[in-house]
């Protein structure tokens, strides 16, 4: 193995892939496609346009599992034939981008004594701890998105294995100028499902931020099951009237309310019971990226996306009143805004995939070197 | 008017008046925070906004903080003081930024304008007279009779609602003419125009919402803001203990509050030396556990003849809860040791668990499938037969009919339906459906899609503060002890509102509070569900025993008997079978002895 005539081989192991929506799927596309020193083939699991989006790229996609059955018997179904397929494949290195890739990838390296390196996000940890220990304890290098992460793997109690802190990428956007907007306005990036995102919070904010800028408004990106709720606690607040519940946008919607929005706030928080909160919060690096400021928690992920004082400000996200207060700081004065948001762009720009991905290649190109000759 | 207060506080007292606007505000106070500093009323920097404060700010350290790197100066260390200063921050927003229960009047100079609030759950009351133009506020009705001469009659109405309720749903009050500011409402008086302006500010959702989360998250959310709740309330400059009680909710406020508490916790629980409720085993195990320092009191029926006719009488609205008397003695006996203590108050109206959720909704889903005539005739002789108050739980949950009506004949033990039968010439003119119609009214409209979100809503506009709350200050300010609930907090109030209904039901009632208690500490749930044991009360015995002197006097002597509310033959008819054991009526005597004593003081004809 391992002759220097053909580029080495490079089995990406995943369940999310595009064009099913998602930051993990757009992630592991990024990666999956600038790793320009390897031989690539993706394995990821089928999802409605799948066919047509892998015939448009330049990409080797395998897919598995119809789209209408189970998710876990769609993930059994990946582990299984990732197996196969690294039989006849003989990658050099396996990249499993979630833990419920992790037994195919540790079947493998036992059967093929290939590498193998794993990607942490946060979620998955709190929700599968002892598949998340058995990915850690089973891989040759641990990619974590953040401190946090990290964290969170060393509390599984794997052994620990060589960890790396890799954040995510962020496109940066090809026209981020600011586009004209009637009122003072707030914006929120995130799907209604989980809590930890601090949408409540930002309810309860507003009605006092709106006690210092009467005409603030707050545009909420995404949709979900929570939505019902926080509209009625909305009603409840008196403060309905300067929410727009937006549900779900295309990513132009999106960009476009980024570049009009004032600031993005997302006052994300740890969960209780040992399940994960954000694991960085792309969605920070993305605003930073159309240079503006944000309000961020001052826990778990965040703490890596954002730079308190530089690209935003970090805030007790269970205090409504620090979340106002920081919220209304920027509104009333344009100037920090501004600044905070220039900066927020230079921060954005270091995080750009293509510097990003090349860490990521980088961390498998070494690989290489240290294969279990077994 | 301050002087009538002092049992409430008796620590401080203070005055300010604005000469210019004949604008005066009072108060006297229980010292908690800042013993030495927080003489009221306060003013801002520079005396232009003035606030009497009557509660507990839990999270005011903190708001200090934020105001402090703001530029704003204090004076004192009381939470009191913040109020003034966020008011210059947020006008009358300030109050979004409160985390506590309370009420307070807040004197705007600049603006000759008067801001009146009072908390989320209506845990501190506020009672309002107004009258061409002039409007005058007091934390007791007592103390706004007082100012206010023109209180002196009381509202027919109101009695009828007591009698049916056993205690006066607010917004209005026993005395004609006086009410009560509603939980989560502000009040607005602005001098020159005379114009008085009252909204809501917060309130808890009352519709059905069914989010896709797991029963484990929400339950690990809950568990998160508990104990968050249990760490900001012990935040105090005086020693704090627990009230113990032996069921679920009291062990996890005392679980809680040892995990928080540097020092050993203290806990208190109460018992009797008659009838078969009493719990203090079960308190005792829980405080083994936790190796508190625990306290016991037995209130004996000697103890009951002598406290409760004085409290009954005293207290400044009239209160049937049969679970005044041991509160207010458990206060007490606590008082030398701690000048606050945690409850558990709250969690069976937030989180589901009465079994009367389980059932009404139950009842509406069988009722299509039974024959309604077969269904009321059951119903009917089970009401008719019935020698205990449960005959007619069970009739209310066999009688087909609108969801408010068996819900009112569920908690009220029918008494709806006995009062004519016992009302005097003053109460004959009161129509029969007025106490449903107000009811229906504070609910608000009826979401058909979920009984049981409605019938919380219910409880906790109504029952919660008027009852609940009412019992639970009276009886800790009336020893001068200041009683905090741990579960009526604002994130966790919300979150209870914000889950689906048959996550609260569960197979048992309360499955989120029960699920949050750790294995080990309690004995394991029979049937899945832990028994209800919230201080519960031998009222029965008590008015067979020490009190049924009282009882023959009032019926002799009372007032609500000699002014023509009630009919004293008919009440002696259910006296007498009470006393002899062939019926229990403490369902109706209760109520009677409760408002007759009340009464016989607001008559002077106790004595006094």
């Amino acid at each position: 193995m391992g002759s220097t005539a053909r580029r080495p081989r490079l089995l990406v192991l995943t369940p999310d892939f595009p064009p099913a929506p998602g930051g993990i799927q757009v992630m592991a596309q990024r990666i999956a496609g600038a790793m320009g020193g390897f031989h690539t083939r993706v394995l990821a699991l089928d999802s409605p346009g799948a066919r047509r989006f892998d015939g448009e790229g330049a990409l080797t996609v395998r897919r598995v599992g119809a789209d209408a059955a189970p998710r876990k018997a769609r993930n059994a179904l990946l582990n299984a034939v990732a197996l196969g397929e690294a039989l006849s494949f003989r990658p050099d290195v396996t990249l499993s981008m979630h833990v419920v890739a992790s037994p195919a990838a540790a079947a493998i390296r036992r059967a093929l004594g290939t590498p193998t390196v794993q990607y942490f996000y946060a979620e998955e940890i709190g929700a599968r701890p002892r598949l998340a220990a058995f990915a850690a304890a089973r891989a040759d290098v641990t990619i974590a998105l953040s401190a946090y992460t990290a964290e969170l793997i060393a509390a599984t109690g794997a052994p620990p294995a060589s960890l790396r802190v890799i954040p995510p990428g962020v496109d940066i956007p090809l026209d981020p100028t600011p586009l004209a907007v009637d009122r003072p306005t707030i914006v929120t990036v995130a799907r209604l499902e989980e809590r930890y995102k601090g949408h409540d919070v930002l309810v309860r904010a507003l009605a006092l931020v709106r006690a210092k800028v009467p005409d603030v408004q707050w545009v909420v990106i995404g949709d979900g099951s929570l939505r019902a709720g926080l509209e009625q606690q909305a009603r409840c607040y008196g403060v309905a009237d300067a929410i727009r519940f937006l549900g779900s946008v295309s990513d132009a919607q999106r960009d476009s309310w980024l570049r009009r929005a004032q600031l993005l706030a997302m006052p994300s928080r740890l969960p209780g019971g040992g399940f994960a909160g954000e694991g960085f919060g792309i969605v920070y690096l993305e605003a930073g990226s159309y240079g503006k400021p944000v309000v961020a928690g001052n826990v778990g992920g965040a703490l890596d996306a954002v730079s308190d004082g530089e690209s935003g400000l970090l805030v007790d996200p269970l205090d409504s009143v620090a979340v106002a207060e920081a919220i209304a700081a920027l509104l009333l004065d344009p100037a920090l805004a501004r600044r905070l948001g220039g900066q927020g762009r230079e921060r954005a720009q270091r995080f750009a995939w293509p510097a990003i991905a090349a860490r990521v290649e980088a961390v498998l190109l070494e690989q290489l070197g240290a294969q279990d000759p077994r | 008017m301050c002087a009538t207060l002092r049992h409430r506080g008796p620590d401080d007292e203070g005055v300010h008046s604005d000469g210019a606007s004949g604008v005066t505000i009072g108060i006297r106070r229980l010292a908690v925070m800042d013993v030495e500093g927080g003489h009221q009323p306060l003013c801002n920097e520079d005396g232009s906004v003035w606030v009497t404060f009557n509660g507990e700010i839990y999270n005011h350290r903190q708001l200090r903080e934020d105001l402090r790197a703001r530029g704003h100066r204090f004076s004192t260390s009381s939470d009191t003081e913040v109020l003034v200063h966020l008011y210059e921050e947020y006008g009358d927003a300030l109050v979004h930024a409160l985390e506590g229960m309370f009420t307070f009047a807040l004197w705007d100079e600049r603006r000759e304008r008067l801001l009146l609030a009072r908390d989320r759950f209506g845990e501190k009351p506020l009672f309002l007279h107004e009258h061409e133009g002039e409007l005058s506020f007091a934390s007791e009705l007592t103390a706004l009779e007082r100012v206010t001469p023109r209180l002196c009659e009381l509202d027919p109405a109101a009695i009828d609602a007591f009698f049916v309720f056993a205690y006066v749903p607010g917004p209005g009050t026993i005395v004609r003419g006086a009410r009560q500011l509603p939980p989560g409402h502000l009040l607005s008086w602005e001098r020159r125009a005379g114009r008085v302006d009252e909204r809501r500010w917060w309130s808890a959702a009352r519709e059905a919402v069914a989010p896709r989360e797991s029963f484990e998250q929400v339950v690990a959310e809950a568990g998160r803001l508990f104990q968050e709740s249990v760490r900001t309330r012990l935040i105090a400059d005086v020693p704090v203990g627990v009230f113990l009680s032996g069921g679920v909710d009291s062990t996890l406020v005392a679980l809680a509050a040892a995990r928080e508490s540097s020092q050993r916790l203290k806990t208190f629980t109460i018992g009797y030396d008659v009838g078969a409720v009493n719990e203090t085993a079960q308190a005792r195990s829980v405080a083994q556990h936790l190796d508190s320092e625990h306290h016991e009191l037995t209130l004996t029926q000697a103890d009951v003849g002598e406290r409760a006719p004085a409290l009954l009488a005293r207290i400044d609205q009239p209160l049937a809860d049969r679970a005044l008397v041991p509160l207010n003695a458990l206060s007490e006996f606590a008082r030398p040791r701690v000048t606050v203590a945690l409850g558990g108050e709250g969690a069976d109206e937030l989180f589901g668990g009465y079994p009367r959720y389980r059932w009404l909704e139950r009842a509406t889903r069988v009722e299509s499938s039974v024959p309604d005539v077969a269904v009321s005739a059951v119903g009917g002789l089970l009401r008719r037969s019935a020698r205990w108050p449960g005959g007619a739980r069970v009739a209310a949950r066999l009688t087909p009919g609108p969801l408010l009506e068996r819900n009112l004949d569920w908690v009220t033990a029918e008494r709806r339906h006995r009062r004519q039968a016992l009302y005097g010439p003053r109460l004959a003119e009161v129509g029969a459906g007025r106490v449903l119609g107000e009811l229906a009214g504070r609910a608000g409209e009826l979401d058909a899609k979920s009984s049981c979100r409605w019938l919380m809503h219910l409880d906790q506009v109504d029952y919660l503060p008027d009852d609940v709350l009412f019992k639970t200050d009276r009886a800790g300010m009336l020893a001068s002890l200041e009683i905090r609930t741990v579960f009526l907090q604002r994130e966790l109030a919300e979150l209870a509102a914000s889950v689906d209904t048959s996550m609260h039901l569960g197979s048992a009632g309360k499955a989120i509070v029960h699920a949050m208690l750790p294995p080990g500490v309690m004995a394991p749930p029979s049937r899945g569900r832990y028994r209800k044991t919230a201080f519960r009360v031998p009222a029965a015995e008590w008015l067979r025993g020490p009190l049924a002197g009282v009882l023959d006097h009032q019926l002799r002597r009372g007032a609500i008997y000699e002014e023509g509310y009630f009919d004293r033959r008919a009440v002696g008819q259910l006296v007498r079978e009470h006393s002899s054991c062939v019926r229990d009526h403490s369902d109706q005597l209760w109520p009677l002895l409760a408002l007759g004593l009340w009464a016989d003081r607001f008559y002077g004809l106790d004595g006094a």
